[in-house]
C-alpha cells in the first residue's frame, strides 16, 4: 500500500515538474520564467527526497532555489527582461 | 491558458510517461540491477566497521566517507576546479572598483526585518550540516551552499554595499576562500608531514591507521565520534564554498555600467 502511495506521489510531483518546465519555456517575462524554473527544481528536490538521497536534497535546494535564481536574476538585470520576437 | 497550450502540455506529459514505460521494460538498453551492487555493499560494510579497522573510515555517513576518504583525491581536484572557476571570474572583473560608499536602495521594512531574523538562523543550519556531516546526511559543500543563501539575501534585500560595509570586502572573501583550500590541502598531507618528522610511513589523504602506516586522525574522543579527517575536510570545504559563491555573487551584482567601462577600456 505504502509503495503505491509513494509511486503515485512521485508521479504527481514529476507531472508538476513537467508543467513548471513547460511554463518556464513558454514565459516571455524572464523573472517569471526564473520563478517557474525554481518551482521545477523544488519538485526535483522532492523526488530526490522520496528516492532516499538526502545528501543531494541538502545541496539541491539552496543551489536550485536560492543561488541559481539569484545568478539568473543578476544576469537578467544586465540584459533584457522581456523576450521579444 | 488556451486549449492549444493544454493540448501541447498533455502530449508532452504522455510522451514522457510512454518513454518512461519503454525504459522500464528495457526497450532503451539493459536495465540496472534492482539489488544493491557489490561495490555499494563494500562501501556500506566498511564505512563504520570496528572489526576491520585498517579498511574502514571514521564516520557513520557513507556519502561523506566516500567523498572525503575512499575517493578523497577526486574531491580535492573537484574543489581545485571550482577554485579555478572563481579565479577566472575575478580575472574578468579585474580593475573594477568595489566600494561600499554611496546610497543603498534596499527592500521594504517587512523584507528587511524577516531577513534580519533569517540571516541568524541559516548559518546555524549550515554549521550543523557541516559539523555533523560525518554522522548525518550533509557535508562541506551542502553546508557551504546553504550558507551562501545568506549572502544572496543580504545582496538582494539590503543591497550589495551592505555586505561590503560589514567588512566582507573582495580581498577578505578571497582570503577566506584561500584559507579554506589551504586547510583542505594541509589536512590531506598533515599525516604525511607528521610521519616524515617521526620517521614512519604514511599516505596522502590518510585518515585512519593502515598496515605499516601507524598514524591516524582521532576517531573517538570522550565517547564522541570525531570523524577523523572527515570533520576537518567538511569544515574547510564549508568555508571555501561559502566564500567562493559569495565572491561570485558579489561580482555579478556590480553595476553593469561600471564594469563595461573598465572592460572596454582594457
Amino acid at each position: 500500500m505504502i509503495e503505491v502511495f509513494t509511486l503515485a506521489f512521485l508521479m504527481l510531483v514529476s507531472v508538476a515538474s513537467v508543467v513548471a518546465a513547460y511554463l518556464a519555456i513558454r514565459e516571455r517575462d524572464m523573472v517569471k520564467a526564473i520563478v517557474f524554473s525554481a518551482i521545477q527544481s523544488a519538485m526535483y528536490a522532492l523526488i530526490f527526497y522520496v528516492l532516499m538521497a538526502p545528501d543531494i536534497v541538502l545541496v539541491y535546494i539552496p543551489v536550485s532555489v536560492g543561488i541559481t535564481p539569484a545568478v539568473l536574476l543578476f544576469v537578467t538585470k544586465k540584459t533584457e527582461r522581456y523576450d521579444g520576437d | 491558458m488556451k486549449a492549444s497550450e493544454v493540448f501541447v502540455l498533455v502530449s508532452i506529459i504522455v510522451f514522457i510517461f510512454s518513454l518512461a514505460y519503454i525504459t522500464s521494460l528495457g526497450g532503451l538498453g539493459q536495465l540496472p540491477p534492482v539489488n544493491v551492487r557489490v561495490l555499494a555493499q563494500r562501501y556500506l560494510e566498511l564505512t563504520w566497521n570496528p572489526l576491520k579497522p585498517f579498511m574502514s573510515s571514521s564516520g557513520y555517513e557513507s556519502v561523506t566517507a566516500i567523498v572525503w576518504d575512499f575517493r578523497g583525491l577526486d574531491t580535492f581536484f573537484e574543489t581545485a576546479v571550482f577554485y579555478g572557476a572563481i579565479i577566472a571570474a575575478i580575472a574578468i572583473y579585474r580593475g573594477v572598483k568595489i566600494t561600499g560608499k554611496g546610497k543603498t536602495i534596499g527592500m521594504s521594512p517587512i523584507a528587511r526585518t524577516i531577513t534580519r531574523l533569517s540571516i541568524v538562523l541559516i548559518p546555524t543550519v549550515a554549521a550543523s550540516i557541516a559539523l555533523h556531516g560525518h554522522l548525518t546526511p550533509g557535508g562541506g559543500f551542502q553546508a557551504g551552499s546553504v550558507a551562501t543563501v545568506v549572502a544572496v539575501l543580504i545582496i538582494m534585500v539590503f543591497g550589495r554595499k551592505a555586505i561590503i560595509r560589514k567588512g566582507l570586502t573582495k580581498s577578505r572573501i578571497l582570503l577566506l576562500r584561500s584559507l579554506g583550500l589551504l586547510g583542505i590541502g594541509f589536512t590531506a598531507v598533515a599525516l604525511l608531514l607528521a610521519a616524515i618528522a617521526l620517521g614512519v610511513n604514511a599516505y596522502i589523504f590518510q585518515n585512519q591507521p593502515k598496515p605499516f602506516a601507524p598514524l591516524g586522525f582521532p576517531k573517538i574522543y570522550d565517547g564522541m565520534i570525531l570523524g577523523g579527517s572527515l570533520l576537518l575536510f567538511n569544515f574547510f570545504e564549508f568555508i571555501a564554498v561559502t566564500a567562493g559563491f559569495t565572491l561570485v555573487l558579489l561580482l555579478l551584482s556590480l553595476d553593469e555600467k561600471d564594469v563595461r567601462k573598465v572592460v572596454v577600456e582594457k
